[in-house]
């Protein structure tokens, strides 16, 4: 698919607008008239650029600014449950468990009792990957890793 | 000193995996859990293979916030190179993927773009 200036500039903006918390919601065919695309040409092209449905890219959305408002916030389940668009506690927490394997409210208790530095974002939600390269097993990287010594 | 890795932020490793390694060819060098994330590094089967590309989670908010505004703003966050563009182009088309730009002479060589599903534009370019 060859997808001209315009339809760029539209899926990024339907991206934008995705991340928007409304009352009430959107609906996805409420969004692509907004963008002016067709539902149908929407969700297609969407999926095309974004590797992930619109639909799926709002849940997505909101659970990561759910995980990151439970880890730094001092906010309860129920206010960052409707704080990122869900009307629903019970959808919210079956939808988190689901996906990220434990519940809000676990998740909460888990990551707040971990030392934290005002300011400083948990390690929960900075995967600094680069750093990661430390914590490799020297055989990660095909050959030993020579020791300060050795060189 | 030498360049040995390099790495481009994703959106989901588990889909980032699939598309470079399915869809744009390369091979999985690494695949180790790291906490929640892995630690994913792939190479070129056209070499050198031990120059890796890391696909690194972009959880980290100022890395989204910083991915989506070059994203929006058309600037690819790597570039290939190809040995013959209109070939690449027309295979990575059949395999779904999104062109905004189809090859096209930028003075030497020839460039194209594309979306790698994963958040990040990539261009591509054949040299003359």
């Amino acid at each position: 698919m060859l997808l001209r200036p315009d339809g760029f500039r539209r899926l990024c903006r339907a991206r934008d607008l995705l991340r928007e918390v409304r009352e009430p919601s959107p609906s996805i065919a409420d969004l692509a008239r907004e963008v002016q695309i067709s539902p149908f040409h929407f969700i297609r092209q969407f999926e095309a650029v974004f590797g992930t449905t619109p639909h799926q890219f709002r849940i997505q959305t909101r659970l990561d600014l759910a995980k990151h408002l439970l880890a730094i916030g001092q906010h309860s389940v129920t206010e960052v449950c409707l704080e990122v668009g869900f009307t629903s506690l019970g959808s919210f927490s079956t939808l988190f468990t689901r996906r990220l394997g434990e519940a809000p409210s676990v998740y909460q208790r888990r990551v707040r009792s971990s030392a934290q530095v005002p300011g400083v974002l948990p390690a929960e939600l900075t995967p600094g990957c680069f750093s990661l390269i430390g914590h490799l097993p020297a055989k990660a990287f095909g050959r030993p890793v020579r020791s300060f010594r050795e060189a | 000193m030498r360049i040995k890795l390099t790495s481009i932020m994703v959106d989901d490793q588990d889909k980032a995996l699939r598309f470079y390694t399915e869809v744009l060819g390369f091979k999985r060098k690494h695949d180790i859990p790291v906490g929640e994330y892995r630690w994913i590094t792939v190479t070129s089967p056209e070499g050198p293979d031990d120059l890796e590309l890391a696909l690194e989670p972009n959880a980290n908010p100022a890395g989204k916030t910083f991915q989506e505004a070059m994203f929006a703003q058309g600037i690819p966050l790597a570039v290939f190179e190809v040995a013959d563009i209109a070939v690449e182009f027309a295979r990575l088309r059949g395999k779904g993927v999104v062109f905004l730009r189809q090859p096209a002479q930028a003075g030497p060589v020839t460039l194209a773009v594309f979306a790698d599903t994963c958040g990040n534009l990539i261009q591509l370019y054949q040299p003359s």
